[in-house]
C-alpha cells in the first residue's frame, strides 16, 4: 500500500504548527519555510498527477490509483473507512491546489503585513484540508474535509480582509456551511437507504452497476447534494456570497477561493451528484444544463457591469464555473464525453487564469491605491510590466488562443450543440467575456495617464511568479493530452453508469 | 472481588458529611475543602471507571440499583463534571463557607451516581431529591440578589418538578403494584390505559424540567444566569445529564400512549419528535438575541437537548432496529460530548466573569489578545457544539441525524441540520467578537492555573474523541445494545 496520498494531507496540516511557531520567531525564516515546505508539496502533487498520467488510461474506468483504505468507525451497522484514492479528475485540481499555494505564499510576503504567523499557518491547514477533500472516497471523510476548509477561510476573509471584512466573513460562513450540511443530510438519507449501507464510493458505484439502487432512493440525495455544491461553485441564485467573499478578502486568498475553494463545487457535482447518483441526474440532466448555461450568462453581464476590478474578476468566476456544470451534464445528455473532459480542463485552466487576475488586482491595489477601474488610468505607460500582465491574464481568462482555457471552453461548447443545437448560444459567453475584457483594458491600459501619478510598477520577480499562472496554460493548450487523456475514462465511467 | 461501585459511593456520602467539619474546627477560609473534594471525586472517577470496564453485582440494595454499563457511563460523565467544577471552584468561591460549598457538590455527586444506577422508582426518586437539593442552596450561594432570585426560582421549580414524578410514580403503583422500573414499563405496555398514559406524560414533563425541554425551560435562562458560574456548570453539563439517564431508563421501554386519546398518532416516538423540533428551534432562536453570555449558552444548552431527544424518538419509533441502537447511541454519545463541550464554555464564560467582572457579549470582543487559551478553549467548544467536523460533537450529531434521515421522522433529521446550520450565526459570531473585533483594551488577563488545567483536559477531549472515536463509541454503542437487549 502506497502512502504518498496520506503525506500529501498531512504534510501541510503537520507544517501548520512549524510555520506558526517558525514565522513568530522570525518573519523571514518563516515565509521562507512555508515557501520551502510548500514547494515540496508541490513535487508530491506532480508525482501523484505524473503517476496517474502514466497509469490511468490503461486501467479500467472508475479505477482509482494509490489507494489507501483504513477502518475507522465501525460498530454495529455503521461503518466508516478513511479510504483515499485518485483518478483523472482529482489529479489536476491536487496539482494546481499545491502549485496556487506556492504562488500565494509568493504573493503574500508584500500583501499581507500583520498577524503573519497565523495567517501561513492557517494556508497550511486550508491546503491539508483541500487535499483531503480531493483525495476522499469515503462520503464522510470528504464531509469531514470538506467542512475544515470553512474554518481557515472564515479567518482569512475576516482577520486580513477590507473594511467590510467580519460581515463577508459571516456571510461566508453561514452561507456554506448551511448548504454543506445539507448535503451531508442526502449522504445520510441515500445510506440509510441502500440495501447494504456503505460510504465507499466504489462499493456504492458497485452497487450501482449492479442496479441494486433504486432510482427513487437518488432524488432527494440529489436535491441536497445540488444545494452543497451550488453554493459553493457558485451557481447562480446560490452566489450572493461570492462577490463580498472576494471584495474583502486580500488578494492571495481571492487566489484559493476562486482557483481552489470553488473547484470544490465542481468536483462535487462530477464526483457526487453525477458519480452516485447518475439515474436522476441523467433524468433531470436538462435542468442542470439550463442552470450552468444561466450562470455562465448571468455571471458574464454581472461581469460587464462592474467597476471594481476585483468585482468583475469575481463574476468571471462564475461565468467560468457555469461552463463547468455545463459541459458535466451535457454529456450526460449526449454521451459526447469531450463535455466532462472540458469540463474538468476549465476548472485547472479557470484556476490558473483567474487566480493569476486575483493577485494582480492586489497589486494594483497596493501600487495605485485603487481597484476601481474609471480610476485606473494610464497603466500601460506608468506601470507597463503591471499592464502586460493584465493584459495577458485577461487573454486566459476570456479565453483567446494560445492559453489552454480556449480549449476547454471550446470543448465544453461543442458538447453543449451536441445535446441541443439551442445551447449553441453558450457561444455568445466568450464574447461578452472578452468584451468587458477589452473594454477594461481600454479603460485602464490604454487610456492617457493622469499626470502627476507615482509609477510604482513591480519588480522582474513578481513578473516572474506572474509567469508560473501562465506559461501553463500555454504548454497545455499543446501537451492537453496531460490532462485529457486521464480525464477520458473518468468521463466514460460517468456517462456508462447507469 | 472488590466492589469498586460500593468504595465509591462511601467516599462521597463520607465527603459530604465530614466537610462541613473543617468549617467549624478550621476557619473555612483556605481551600483545604476543595482539594479534599477533589481528591475525593478523582477517586470516585477512577473506581467508578473500574467498576464501569467490569461490571460486577453489587453486594447492597437489592434490586434498587442496577449496575449496568448505561449507569456507569452516566456516572462517569456526572462525577468528571463535577470534577472539572470543584477545580475551577478554587479560584471562583473565595467567600467564606467553602466547606459546605464543597459538602455540598460532594452530595449532588453523590445523587447522580446514585440515580444513574437506580432501576428502582423509589430509588430513582430519593437520588433526585440528593442531587437537587444541594444545587438549590448552591445556586443561591453568591448571596447577591440576582443569586438570590436564581435559586428562589430553581428551587419553586424544581419542587414543583419534583411533585410531578411523585404523583407518576404513584400512579405507576396504583396501577402495577410495583416500584421497580422493568415491571412498570411491562405492566403500562401490557395493560394500556388512559391513565398509565397519564402518568407517562408527568413523567415526561418532571424530567423534562431537568432535561432543559421545551416547555418545561423557562427557569433554565434565569438559574443559569444568576447562579455562581461554576454552579451553572453543575446544572447544565451535570445534572441535566441526571435527567436523561431517568428519561432513558422509565420512557424508553415505553411506545404508546394510544389509550389516552385513542389516536394511532399519540405514540411516545411522535411525542418525543415534536419535543425535539420545538425544544431545539425555540433554544436556537431564542440564544441568537442574547445580550449575555451565560444566558446564550442556557439557550444554546436547551437547544443541544433538543438534538439529545432525537435517539428518543428513533428508539421508540422501532425499540431493537439497527436505527434504534445507532440513536441511542448517538443520544448517549451526545450526552458525554455534551457535557464536555459545554462544560468547557461555562467554565470559559466563568473565567470571564471572574477575571473581567462582567457577563455581556461586549467583553468578548477582542478576547482572543487579552485571554488566548480562554479565548481557544471557548471557540473549539463552539465549533464543536455547531457540529464541524472532526470536533466531537459533530460524530455524536451524526449519529443522531442518521438514526432518523430514511423514514418517517425525515423531517426531524432535517430540522436538526437547519437548526445545527442556523446555531452557527451565533456561535460563529461570538468567534468573530473575539478574534475580529476590536476590545476595550488589549492588555493580558491572568488565566489562572487550575482553568487552563481543566481547559487543556477539555479541549483535549474535544479534539481527540473527535479524531479517534471508535473506542468511545464502540464502548456505548455496547452498553446500548445490552441495555436495548
Amino acid at each position: 500500500m502506497s502512502y504518498v496520498l496520506s503525506l500529501l494531507i498531512a504534510l501541510p496540516l503537520a507544517a501548520s504548527p512549524f510555520v506558526f511557531l517558525a514565522t513568530r520567531v522570525n518573519r523571514r525564516f518563516g515565509i521562507y519555510l512555508s515557501l520551502g515546505l510548500a514547494a515540496v508539496e508541490l513535487l508530491i502533487a506532480g508525482y501523484v498527477f505524473w503517476e496517474v498520467y502514466s497509469q490511468v488510461p490503461a486501467l479500467p474506468p472508475g479505477s482509482y490509483i494509490l489507494q489507501e483504505k483504513y477502518s475507522w468507525i465501525s460498530f454495529s451497522s455503521f461503518d466508516l473507512n478513511y479510504f483515499l484514492g485518485v483518478d483523472g479528475l482529482s489529479s489536476p485540481l491536487l496539482f494546481v491546489s499545491a502549485l496556487l499555494t506556492v504562488l500565494v505564499i509568493i504573493g503574500s510576503r508584500r500583501l499581507i503585513d500583520h498577524h503573519e504567523a497565523e495567517y501561513y499557518s492557517l494556508i497550511f491547514l486550508f491546503e491539508g484540508a483541500i487535499m483531503g477533500v480531493f483525495t476522499s472516497l469515503d462520503l464522510i471523510l470528504f464531509y469531514i474535509f470538506w467542512e475544515i476548509v470553512l474554518i481557515p477561510m472564515f479567518f482569512f476573509i475576516g482577520v486580513w480582509g477590507g473594511p467590510r471584512r467580519k460581515y463577508a466573513a459571516m456571510k461566508f460562513i453561514i452561507f456554506t456551511f448551511a448548504g454543506s450540511t445539507i448535503m451531508l443530510l442526502g449522504f445520510l438519507y441515500f445510506y440509510m437507504g441502500m440495501p447494504s449501507p456503505s460510504f465507499d464510493i466504489p462499493t456504492i458505484d458497485a452497487m450501482l452497476q449492479a442496479h441494486q439502487i433504486p432510482v427513487g432512493l437518488e432524488y432527494l440525495p440529489l436535491l441536497a447534494s445540488f444545494i452543497g455544491f451550488a453554493v459553493k461553485l457558485p451557481l447562480v441564485p446560490f452566489h450572493t456570497w461570492l462577490p463580498d467573499a472576494h471584495v474583502e478578502a486580500p488578494s492571495p486568498i481571492s487566489v484559493l477561493l476562486a482557483g481552489v475553494l470553488l473547484k470544490m463545487g465542481g468536483y462535487g457535482f462530477l464526483r457526487v451528484s453525477i458519480g452516485l447518483f447518475p439515474g436522476a441526474s441523467t433524468q433531470y440532466a436538462w435542468v442542470f444544463l439550463a442552470l450552468g448555461l444561466f450562470s455562465m450568462f448571468y455571471g458574464a453581464v454581472a461581469a460587464l457591469l462592474q467597476t471594481d476590478l476585483k468585482k468583475m474578476i469575481a463574476f468571471t468566476s462564475i461565468n467560468h464555473m457555469g461552463f463547468v456544470l455545463f459541459g458535466a451534464y451535457a454529456t450526460l445528455i449526449s454521451g459526447s464525453y469531450i463535455g466532462i473532459q472540458g469540463a474538468i480542463f476549465q476548472m485547472f485552466t479557470h484556476a490558473l487564469a483567474v487566480g493569476s487576475l486575483f493577485m494582480l488586482s492586489g497589486y494594483v491595489q497596493h501600487q495605485a491605491g485603487t481597484r476601481e477601474i474609471p480610476l485606473l488610468k494610464g497603466l500601460g505607460t506608468s506601470m507597463p510590466r503591471t499592464a502586460a500582465i493584465l493584459v495577458l491574464g485577461s487573454a486566459a481568462a476570456m479565453g483567446l488562443p494560445p492559453f489552454a482555457s480556449f480549449l476547454a471552453e471550446f470543448m465544453v461548447i461543442v458538447a453543449g450543440i451536441s445535446a441541443s443545437i439551442f445551447t449553441a448560444v453558450s457561444i455568445l459567453v466568450p464574447v461578452i467575456t472578452a468584451g468587458y475584457f477589452l473594454w477594461m483594458i481600454k479603460r485602464t491600459v490604454l487610456s492617457p495617464a493622469e499626470p502627476g501619478t507615482e509609477a510604482h510598477d513591480m519588480g522582474w520577480s513578481d513578473v516572474g511568479a506572474f509567469a508560473v499562472y501562465l506559461i501553463p496554460l500555454v504548454i497545455l493548450i499543446i501537451s492537453s493530452y496531460l490532462i485529457l487523456s486521464p480525464a477520458l475514462p473518468v468521463a466514460q465511467f460517468l456517462k456508462g453508469l447507469p | 472481588m472488590i466492589d469498586y461501585l460500593t468504595i465509591a459511593i462511601a467516599l462521597l456520602a463520607g465527603a459530604g458529611l465530614f466537610l462541613p467539619l473543617l468549617q467549624v474546627v478550621r476557619s473555612g477560609k483556605e481551600n483545604l475543602s476543595g482539594y479534599i473534594l477533589a481528591i475525593v471525586l478523582a477517586a470516585a472517577l477512577l473506581l467508578i471507571g473500574m467498576f464501569t470496564l467490569n461490571p460486577s453485582s453489587v453486594s447492597w440494595g437489592g434490586s434498587l440499583i442496577i449496575p449496568d454499563q448505561m449507569g456507569g457511563i452516566f456516572a462517569l460523565v456526572t462525577v468528571g463534571v463535577t470534577l472539572a467544577v470543584t477545580i475551577a471552584s478554587f479560584d471562583f468561591i473565595k467567600s467564606t463557607g467553602r466547606p459546605v460549598y464543597y459538602s455540598l457538590l460532594g452530595f449532588t455527586a453523590l445523587g447522580m451516581v446514585l440515580l444513574a444506577y437506580s432501576q428502582d422508582l423509589l430509588m430513582l426518586f430519593v437520588s433526585w431529591e440528593l442531587m437537587s437539593l444541594p444545587t438549590y442552596v448552591l445556586a443561591g450561594f453568591d448571596k447577591k440578589l440576582r443569586s438570590n432570585e436564581a435559586s428562589v426560582k430553581y428551587a419553586i421549580i424544581g419542587a414543583m418538578s419534583s411533585a410531578v414524578i411523585l404523583y407518576a410514580i404513584s400512579l405507576s403503583y396504583g396501577l402495577t403494584g410495583s416500584t421497580q422500573i422493568s415491571a412498570v414499563v411491562d405492566g403500562f405496555t401490557s395493560h394500556p390505559s388512559a391513565l398509565a398514559g397519564v402518568a407517562t406524560l408527568l413523567f415526561v414533563a418532571g424530567f423534562g424540567f431537568k432535561m432543559s425541554i421545551v416547555p418545561f425551560h423557562m427557569w433554565i435562562p434565569d438559574a443559569y444566569e444568576g447562579a455562581p458560574t461554576t454552579i451553572s456548570t453543575l446544572l447544565a453539563a451535570a445534572t441535566k445529564k441526571a435527567g436523561f439517564i431517568a428519561a432513558i431508563r422509565v420512557l424508553l421501554g415505553i411506545t404508546t400512549l394510544y389509550a389516552v386519546t385513542k389516536s394511532p398518532l399519540f405514540t411516545m416516538a411522535n411525542v418525543f419528535a415534536v419535543l425535539a423540533l420545538v425544544t431545539m428551534t425555540v433554544g436556537n432562536i431564542s440564544a441568537l438575541t442574547q445580550k449575555s453570555m451565560t444566558r446564550l449558552l442556557a439557550y444554546s444548552s436547551i437547544a443541544q437537548a433538543g438534538y439529545i431527544l432525537i435517539g428518543f424518538v428513533a428508539f421508540s419509533n422501532a425499540p431493537g432496529s439497527s436505527a434504534a441502537i445507532l440513536g441511542l447511541t448517538g443520544t448517549v454519545f451526545h450526552v458525554i460530548n455534551h457535557a464536555v463541550m459545554k462544560g468547557a464554555a461555562f467554565l470559559a464564560a466563568g473565567l470571564v466573569v471572574l477575571q473581567l467582572k462582567r457577563a455581556d457579549l461586549k467583553a468578548y470582543d477582542g478576547l482572543g489578545k487579552r485571554m488566548p487559551i480562554t479565548a481557544f478553549t471557548l471557540a473549539v467548544a463552539f465549533l464543536g457544539l455547531a457540529g464541524v467536523p472532526p470536533l466531537s460533537g459533530f460524530w455524536s450529531k451524526l449519529l443522531l441525524v442518521l438514526s432518523v434521515a430514511n423514514g418517517p421522522y425525515g423531517w426531524l433529521a432535517l430540522a436538526a441540520i437547519l437548526n445545527s446550520a442556523f446555531s452557527l450565526g451565533y456561535y460563529a459570531w461570538i468567534i468573530k467578537r473575539m478574534y475580529m473585533d476590536q476590545g476595550e483594551s488589549t492588555e493580558r488577563v491572568k488565566e489562572p492555573f487550575w482553568f487552563v488545567l481543566i481547559f487543556a483536559v477539555m479541549v483535549g477531549l474535544i479534539i481527540g474523541i473527535g479524531l479517534f472515536p471508535q473506542q468511545v463509541i464502540s464502548f456505548v454503542s455496547n452498553a446500548v445494545t445490552n441495555f436495548a437487549g
